[in-house]
């Protein structure tokens, strides 16, 4: 898995945001990355638990903000836990939330060092 | 609205807006809060959909940004609620979602949300939906104010119109429609009432009773009926006869409606003496005359409205009919008439005739014809004012004593010792009726108001027979027979228009007396006078020209003729106790 942010980011939007958030940009990230980290680890959870509805809610949620922050590719992984919550069969959901565990440190290496 | 203010609504896009961000997402809740303050608004956050209800209540946001999907009491539950505690207000709901799917995005707009926002948010769209709602929200503020204003306007207006309608009813229905022989309905479809009834004893113990309908309803079609009751009432009371109150209420009515206005009118003199009616109809449908007997009779209206035709061509002749006691005088407007069924066929003149065939109890006939018509409409919505009078024959005595208005006016003030003489000449003979005038100069002594009806009466006796008998010549046993007393009356007119000399002289004279006053009328006529011997009250003749004299000794002091009998004289006393 590469480091590029281009591979993980609509870079568009995310410049945009940037200059829309200004001296806050720093904020959104502290807290998008706060936010998320506590959310992947409550779907780690979820999963164990084998509780489909709260996953669908915990990956909506991930879903929903990763993509206010341009993260397209953590939204993707995201939206596919939130569709197995969703469908009530969770058994590919270990497998789809490693990636989704892969892909949020991506994210927040680029997040805090590369952007 | 015009275009100022239309301009005004798309100006104020630019204004401040207080806008409320609910969304449990602390990023997403950052970049919107952001996005939005950057558009000059001031924000208010809150964490979930409690959080946001009591946002709501507590700064009363201009517009909401609402996640659907939050912990505790999610984004639809918290619309629905602030929805209600909006009440009329529009609290515009736009729903953060990054949902997709048409289901939940129409649950948004079912749970009271106007718009919905989809995540990842777009700047550009964020703003035009933010503008697009401020707007809405302006226009939805107008409205309202526009609709308290209309209510407001509405209930001064109607507030108005119910104490102006106070005073109408004192002037436009008082009188006596609520004697024992009158029934009336008033049925009107506005405060106000396009219909007019009016109902005045005569001095003379009769009754006037009158009928009008004017065009159109409410306040337009009320307002002419003010002038006609102060003509009406006050022309009454002073003794003018049929045809001048037409005549006048007719002039004032031309005088004063615009062209198109007018007043359908149904007039009618009860005498009770004589039991007759004389009336005069124009404009309104057929009156009918329903007999004891059962017999029904109806006459139709031969003249235009009042208010139509100028003094010269309006024509104030009169149908007299004959009524016993217990036969029944109807009339209407045309409302009653004109009342539709289910099909809009109009219950007409046939729906009126065969209200009459069904009846068994005359005296159940009002009522029977008023249930009769809403049964017809199946008791809908009328179309237009009606109004139904039923004025039956009766005996003079069973309507009680003639008061007229002013009873209850002090009797202390007034004109008490004084005397004159009035002569009326050829010339004033043929034209003038000066029954009126001194009845009307009379009652300036308070203490004769109480007696205005015997004091008309004697005058009125003592007039025609000065007139008919001195004057004229006309003998009064013709009256006794009905061809005679057609031949009488033929022999008055033609009597009268030749005319060229003779003279009617009233001498008044007024003098405290006692504990009130006395009256002296002494009549002298330029006629022969008559044999009258030492006696008092011996004027003796037949028929209805009898019933003068005997009637006079019943109300007064004394009776006496004098000189060659060309001259009358009367004493009427009366005092402070009654």
């Amino acid at each position: 898995m590469s480091g590029n942010p281009e591979d993980h980011f609509d870079m568009e939007s995310l410049e945009d945001l940037k200059d829309i958030m200004e001296e806050d940009f720093q904020m959104l990230l502290d807290t998008f990355i706060a936010d998320s980290e506590a959310k992947v680890e409550e779907i780690g959870n979820v999963i164990s638990g084998g509780d489909a509805e709260a996953l669908r809610q915990v990956a909506h949620s991930i879903k929903g903000s990763s993509g206010n922050v341009c993260a397209t590719s953590l939204s993707e992984i995201a939206r596919q836990l939130e569709a197995m919550g969703k469908d009530g069969d969770i058994s590919g959901a270990p497998e789809v939330y490693e990636a989704l565990k892969v892909e949020f440190a991506v994210t927040k290496d680029i997040l805090l060092n590369k952007i | 609205m015009d275009k100022k203010s239309e301009k005004e609504l798309v100006e104020a896009v630019d204004e401040t807006l207080r806008i409320l961000i609910a969304d449990d997402n602390d990023s997403d809740r950052l970049i919107l809060k952001t996005i939005v303050r950057k558009e000059g608004h001031t924000v208010y956050t809150a964490c979930d959909g409690q959080e946001a209800i009591d946002a709501f209540k507590e700064q009363s946001p201009d517009l909401i940004l609402l996640d659907a999907l939050m912990p505790n009491v999610d984004g639809f539950e918290a619309a629905r609620v602030i929805t209600a505690l909006a009440g009329d207000n529009l609290v515009p709901i736009i729903f953060l979602t990054s949902l997709k799917d048409a289901a939940s995005l129409a649950d948004c707009l079912a749970a009271g949300g106007h718009d919905f926002l989809s995540k990842p948010y777009n700047r550009i769209i964020l703003k035009a939906k933010i503008q697009a709602f401020a707007r809405m929200r302006r226009l939805h503020e107008t409205v309202q104010d526009q609709r308290d204003k209309i209510i407001k306007h509405h209930d001064h207006l109607i507030h108005e119109q119910e104490v102006a309608k106070v005073v109408f009813d004192n002037i436009a229905h008082s009188g006596c429609v609520d004697a024992p022989n009158i029934k009336h309905l008033l049925s009107p479809m506005a405060v106000f009432n396009g219909d007019l009834v009016l109902a005045a004893r005569k001095p003379n113990g009769g009754m006037f009773v009158f009928l009008g309908d004017f065009t159109g309803h409410g306040l337009p079609a009320a307002i002419g009926a003010m002038p006609v009751s102060e003509i009406f009432y006050g022309m009454a009371q002073k003794g003018f006869s049929l045809q001048d109150i037409l005549r006048e209420i007719n002039n004032k009515l031309k005088r004063i409606l615009p062209v198109g206005v007018f007043c359908c009118t149904c007039l009618v003199d009860f005498s009770f003496r004589n039991e007759t009616a004389e009336f005069w109809l124009g404009g309104l449908p057929d009156v009918f005359v329903y007999r004891k007997d059962g017999t029904l009779e109806n006459f139709g209206s031969q003249n235009l409205p009042l208010g139509v035709l100028g003094g010269d061509k309006f024509s104030t002749e009169t149908r007299v009919i004959p009524m016993t006691k217990g036969d029944r005088f109807y009339m209407w407007s045309d409302g009653i008439f004109e009342e539709v069924n289910e099909k809009d066929e109009m219950f007409a003149e046939e729906g009126v005739r065969q209200a009459f065939e069904d009846n068994k109890d005359p005296e159940k006939f009002f009522d029977e014809l008023i249930e009769a018509v809403a049964e017809y409409t199946n008791h809908a919505e009328q179309d237009d004012d009606h109004t139904i009078v039923e004025a039956s024959m009766v005996a003079e005595e069973d309507l009680g004593e003639y008061f007229s208005e002013r009873d209850s006016r002090s009797l202390i003030g007034g004109p008490p010792d004084w005397a004159m003489s009035y002569e009326l000449r050829p010339l004033t003979l043929k034209e003038f009726n000066p029954l009126p005038l001194l009845t009307h100069l009379l009652m300036e002594v308070p203490g004769l108001r109480p007696h205005s009806g015997k004091i008309y009466t004697i005058l009125a006796e003592l007039y025609s027979n000065a007139l008919e008998h001195g004057v004229l010549g006309l003998k009064s046993e013709l009256k006794a027979s009905p061809t005679g007393f057609a031949e009488y009356y033929g022999q008055r007119v033609s009597r009268l228009d030749e005319l060229d000399v003779g003279s009617v002289t009233f001498h008044l004279d007024h003098k405290p007396w006692e504990n009130g006053g006395r009256l002296t009328i002494r009549v002298q006529d330029t006629g022969p006078g008559f044999d009258h011997g030492d006696k008092d009250d011996n004027h003796k003749t037949a028929g209805y020209s009898g019933r003068g004299i005997p009637l006079i000794n019943t109300m007064c002091e004394s009776v006496r003729y004098l000189g060659n009998g060309n001259q009358v004289e009367v004493v009427f006393v009366w005092s402070f106790d009654g």
